[in-house]
């Protein structure tokens, strides 16, 4: 392996860590809340579609990334409602957002564009083009989110808050803390992350809307949200590992040494080996996915 | 005393929705400054109370006023504005945050997006605990601290909100002695700075030692209050217990057989690791009912639990007809002989989304009369079985295919009594068999205990309702901390003297 | 043996039964006004749909062929259901059991054995996701998640390597023709129908005539009455993940096993990939329950089955039908819906 594959590896896996980073940060902080959500996936889906449709309204793809923050801020407040207010139980509504999803892009890329299953996108963020790949601003923009929300997280008191209702939705109640509101608002957060991450996808990584460009991210995702303990900072590490991994499969596919699909599962062996706290620990917040009722 | 009272409560009466009046006008005044006993037994109303005056429950009438101005409080948050501040028996901590997180959530300071000034904070605790004289460990998880530890959070979350009345709910029901002495001193040290504390106890020891007043509490009605230095633990057991039982059970004098159960030298641990039965040994005979009698939380749970194979005994031996089962599993004591009428109905004796025929052979799938084939359930069968059940025992049910939600209390009780007696057992563990059950049902179930007992069963009756145990106990034993305070017959006893052994005093010495 | 009909009658919730239909209705509805936003005629549509799924033998062959599949896939989420356990592993069984039957029929060529071989892989496969919750306290929904990537790449790899025809690098080995599962009449619907009907209707027995699957159903619902009651829930939950493996691996090798031409797993796994979920759909729908879920799977097979001829007539794209099924599920997620709805109503006419 030479410097230059070593290098073009290493961009790539930037650019992969963005969707997967942006996703975890924000599923860690709605976990860390309590509010469980296996929909980022769909969500991923559907707002790298419509994200690209709001770049070429507006002819401007930041503003194609604000689509996807608005797809995600919708079905955040979906599955808000059905889980914190209505108390359901928090799997199914990603289940059927999933679902939705792989409806709603396809039929909308046919519908909309007219092409089946793919469209190539006529406006795209800039890239910093380099020798060995391109490098877009989202990918420094990711390392300051995932920072602020880890910071925001665990130093300042919304961050309390929204742990505490996470652990122990009784002793913040006592205290006086709304657990339905920043309950809410932290899915909703998490969400309009993923929307983020999955414009990021059309409207800038890759270029073009297809229809199953999340290609399992949302899940990724999750694992690495697990693999990192639910915590931003590490997420960030993880989600460009599992970046790196991908990549380091493309790279080997050619090269016949070990399978790509090896290399792929691992980082989903390692997240169950830590789960089993066979390697150290994970340990989801105490109330995570439980709906919280007063007595 | 001339002045006005901190904190007043008038006529508060709480009815729950399904009808039970747990609080029937109960006046309570508190004054600046002092300690507050209440004192009363299990569902006398003390928790409930305490309840309305932290804001976690609505009083169904009544007032209650802070310095003299009415004020309704619509949640703990209101309650704590008003300084009135509540530490639960069960902690309400985060139990992976430190001490410093969990006492300033809520009030972490300026600016939701600002970093919480961790110094400053430290600071003021810093101050409170050397005020007090007592030290926490701040920057440790609190699920990593002991139990008393982590009630001086809590006191200490109260005190960090400037709270002027403290309401204690049973708080030494989980410390070593060491931690009550330490904890007294606390409470002293906050009486002397003019704090308030309203101190909920059965232990009459204890509220003698602390208090300075006592008000009593009985089937939600005050009985009365005391001045404590007036007081003697005779004079507050006839208030928290003392009553004429009024004998409506006909038990036929009889002598008890051989022993069916003995329980030997038993050690069992709670759910947080504390020793719950503390070296118990007593014998159930055949023919007769042993009560257990004693405030909950006492031991009794564990200890039943342990009988009937849901927990694990820690050390000791418990010999059923001369067979050793501890650690056996439910489904072997169940083949072995024993039945349970297990305490909590709703979430232990019955699967309430099931059908009434469905809970009817709870335990009992196994059984060659319900068998198809192997490994299957005949329905017909249990549906006869079933309806045989609700035949024999007066239970007023839909149907056999309705869901078990759908009966009453009482009747739901009464199906527990009837499958647990299906299964032919020679000792029947029966724990607050009567509790939230409608008085027709209440009396029927008991006159079916001692006709199990007349048919030379063994019965272990564990009941915090005294009138139950005094009616129907052949003997009965007194359990206090884990511990028997007395085994006596109860006709030999007054209630007086079983109140005094309830709330911590041992036979020998009230004899003395 | 006589079964009584009130028997089944009282294992079914009608209010839930009327709920998914309310859920049905509103993803049909959801689903006009998403055609209409476009440009397309929903009734139209719809009739197109009906049509091309019901209006021949053809059609309805190709719904009852595509209902096979996420009946079994359903079965497994809905026997875990009834155990307390979200068990969303179907999709990493599905492909173990495919696999399974591209291989073991081609070293046996007998259909029996294709299937059995199916089975047991799909079992396994349920038993890591078992163990972790029972002995290390992992929560399922995060271990089949993995699991589900694992089984994924671990059999595109078989597929691609050690087990691609030759003759034909995108595909697997094929089943050899005395492994294949006959054809009823003169359609291209096998017996695996039949055998997922009778499958769930076995789901049905276990779980309500046997003592095993009485135990699994009280743990589901009180796992402390259930301790009480003489059961061990966490066997139950271990026996849960068995059988709902089992169904999944049954699932998956007929899929490839019962499906005219292909006979293999083609490029991508894409005749693998997807079945879990949906089976998850079909599951809610069916509340949970076996018979339900042999209703909800027509219906979903239905919707499948009716968009060749939606294409044709109403120039629609198939995926529309994903638009629905996802509303649906969505909708059937509300808590409470008919109480909601029923309130709503009363509220009005007051």
């Amino acid at each position: 392996m030479d410097v230059g594959s070593i290098l073009s590896i290493l961009i790539t896996s930037l650019m992969a860590m963005v969707p997967i980073v942006l996703t975890s940060v924000g599923a860690a902080w709605s976990e860390r809340a309590g509010v469980v959500s296996i929909g980022y996936e769909g969500v991923l889906l559907m707002s790298a579609f419509f994200g690209g449709i709001m770049a070429e309204l507006t002819g401007n793809a930041v503003m194609g990334l604000v689509g996807g923050i608005l797809t995600g801020i919708v079905f955040g407040i979906l599955h808000g409602v059905l889980t914190v207010y209505l108390k359901g139980d928090h799997v199914i509504p990603g289940i059927g957002i999933n679902l939705l999803a792989m409806g709603v892009v396809p039929f909308g890329i046919l519908a909309y564009w007219g092409t089946a299953g793919q469209h190539q996108m006529a406006v795209t963020m800039w890239h910093w083009h380099t020798k060995y790949g391109d490098l877009s601003p989202m990918v420094f923009i990711t390392i300051l989110i995932a920072v602020v929300t880890w910071w925001v997280l665990f130093k300042t008191p919304l961050g309390l808050r929204v742990r505490a209702v996470g652990e122990n939705p009784e002793a913040a109640d006592a205290l006086g803390i709304s657990v339905e509101k920043y309950r809410f608002w932290s899915t909703v957060y998490g969400h309009a992350l993923a929307g983020l991450g999955g414009a990021f996808m059309s409207v800038d990584w890759l270029g073009v809307v297809q229809k199953t460009m999340s290609g399992g991210r949302g899940f990724i995702a999750l694992a690495n949200m697990v693999f990192s303990g639910w915590n931003p900072l590490i997420s960030l590490i993880g989600g460009w590992l599992f970046g790196f991994f991908d990549a380091l499969a493309t790279w080997l596919a050619p090269q016949h040494i070990i399978p790509g699909q090896f290399i792929r599962m691992l980082p989903y062996i390692m997240t169950l080996i830590i789960v089993a706290g066979i390697i150290g620990k994970a340990r989801p917040p105490k109330a995570d996915g439980k709906p919280y009722k007063r007595e | 005393m001339e002045e006005i009272p901190v904190l007043e409560m008038k006529g508060i009466v709480k009815i729950y929705p399904d009808g039970t009046k747990a609080l029937k006008g109960v006046d309570l005044t508190v004054y600046q400054g002092e300690i507050l006993g209440l004192l009363g037994e299990n569902g006398a109303g003390k928790t409930t109370l305490m309840k309305i005056l932290f804001g976690m429950l609505h009083p169904t009438a009544g007032k209650i006023y802070v310095k003299g101005e009415e004020t309704r409080f619509k949640s703990p948050a209101d309650a704590l504005a008003n300084g009135i501040g509540m530490v639960h028996q069960h902690f309400t901590l985060v139990e992976v945050f430190d001490a410093l997180h969990n006492i300033i959530l809520g009030m972490e300071g300026h600016g939701m997006f600002s970093k919480i000034d961790v110094e400053k904070a430290k600071k003021k605790l810093q101050k409170l605990m050397d005020d007090l004289n007592f030290q926490v460990p701040l920057n440790v998880p609190v699920e990593e601290l002991p139990v008393g530890v982590q009630q001086r959070i809590e006191i200490l979350k109260m005190l960090f909100r400037d709270v002027e009345v403290l309401i204690l709910d049973e708080p030494t029901a989980v410390l070593t002695p060491l931690e009550v002495e330490e904890l007294f001193q606390v409470l002293r040290k906050l009486k002397a700075e003019g704090k308030t504390i309203i101190f909920i106890s059965h232990k009459l020891n204890e509220v003698i030692e602390l208090t300075d007043r006592v008000t009593v509490i009985r089937k939600g009605e005050v009985i009365g209050t005391v001045k404590t230095s007036e007081a003697t633990p005779q004079i507050l057991a006839r208030m928290m217990v003392g009553r004429d039982v009024v004998l409506r059970i006909q038990k036929p004098p009889k002598e008890a057989g051989k022993p069916i159960l003995k329980v030997e030298n038993l050690w069992v641990k709670g759910d947080r690791g504390e020793d719950a039965v503390k070296n118990l040994s007593f014998e159930v005979r055949a023919g007769e009912i042993f009560g257990i009698a004693g405030v909950e939380g006492n031991g009794q749970t564990e200890l039943v639990e342990a009988l009937t194979g849901l927990r694990n005994l820690e050390r000791g031996h418990v010999i059923l007809n001369g067979i050793d089962i501890s650690g056996r599993s439910p489904k072997e004591l169940y083949e072995l002989g024993i039945a349970h009428i297990p305490e909590d109905r709703t979430h232990m004796g019955l699967i309430l989304d099931m059908t009434v025929t469905e809970n009817a052979i709870l335990g009992l799938q196994w059984r060659e009369k319900f068998k198809r084939w192997k490994g299957t359930i005949d329905w017909n069968k249990a549906k006869r079985h079933t309806n045989n059940l609700i035949g024999e025992f007066d239970i007023i049910a839909p149907g056999v295919d309705a869901p078990v939600k759908s009966l009453s209390g009482g009747n739901q009780q009464k199906l527990i009594v009837a499958r647990e007696v299906s299964k032919q057992p020679v000792l029947i563990i029966a724990s607050q068999p009567t509790r939230g059950v409608d008085v027709a049902s209440t009396e029927y179930i008991r006159n079916y205990l001692v006709k199990l007992r007349n048919e030379d069963k063994a019965v272990l009756l564990v009941s915090a309702d005294l009138d139950e145990i005094i009616q129907l106990s052949d003997r009965m034993g007194v359990m206090y901390e884990g511990e028997f305070m007395g085994v006596v017959k109860p006709e030999e006893v007054t209630t007086e003297e079983i109140g005094m052994m309830m709330g911590g005093i041992k036979y020998e010495e009230i004899r003395k | 043996m006589k079964k009584s009909g009130s028997d089944i009658l009282k294992s079914i919730n009608l209010k839930a039964l009327i709920e998914s239909l309310i859920a049905i209705f509103v993803g049909f509805l959801i689903g006009a006004i998403v055609l209409l936003a476009f440009g397309y005629d929903p009734v139209t549509t719809y009739s197109a749909l009906f049509q091309g799924a019901l209006g021949s033998t053809t059609g309805i062959a190709s719904t009852l062929a595509y209902s096979t599949p996420i009946m079994l896939t359903a079965l497994t989420f809905a026997i875990s259901a009834r155990t307390g356990i979200f068990n969303i592993g179907a999709e990493g069984s599905f492909y173990f059991g495919a696999i399974a039957a591209v291989i073991f029929t081609n070293i046996w060529g007998n259909m029996w054995f294709g299937l059995f071989m199916g089975m047991v892989l799909g079992a396994l496969w349920g038993l890591p996701a078992a163990f972790l919750k029972v002995y290390r306290g992992v929560h399922e929904v995060i271990s089949t998640i993995m699991l589900n990537w694992i089984a994924w790449f671990f059999v595109l790899w078989l597929v691609v390597g050690p087990y691609a025809n030759p003759n034909d690098p995108n595909k697997t080995l094929r089943i050899p023709p005395s492994a294949r599962l006959p054809l009823i009449g003169n359609t291209n619907l096998s017996i695996a129908f039949i055998i997922a009907v009778f499958a769930a209707v076995l789901s049905y027995y276990i779980l309500w005539h046997t003592i095993l699957g009485y135990g699994m159903r009280a743990s589901g619902l009180n796992p402390r009455a259930a301790e009480y009651g003489g059961i061990k829930p966490k066997q139950a939950i271990i026996w849960s993940f068995i059988i709902g493996g089992i169904m999944s691996g049954l699932g998956g090798a007929m899929k490839i096993m019962g499906e005219p031409p292909t006979y293999a797993i083609s490029q991508g796994m894409a005749n693998v990939y997807g079945y879990g979920f949906d089976g998850i759909g079909v599951a809610l729908v069916g509340r949970n329950h076996p018979l339900g879920i042999i209703f909800a799977a027509i219906f979903f097979g239905m919707l499948r089955a009716g968009t060749p001829l939606m294409q044709i007539e109403a120039q629609v794209p198939l995926e529309i039908i994903k638009v629905i099924q996802g509303i649906i599920v969505i909708t059937v997620a509300i808590p409470g819906l008919y109480d909601l709805i029923k309130n709503a109503i009363t509220r009005r006419e007051v």
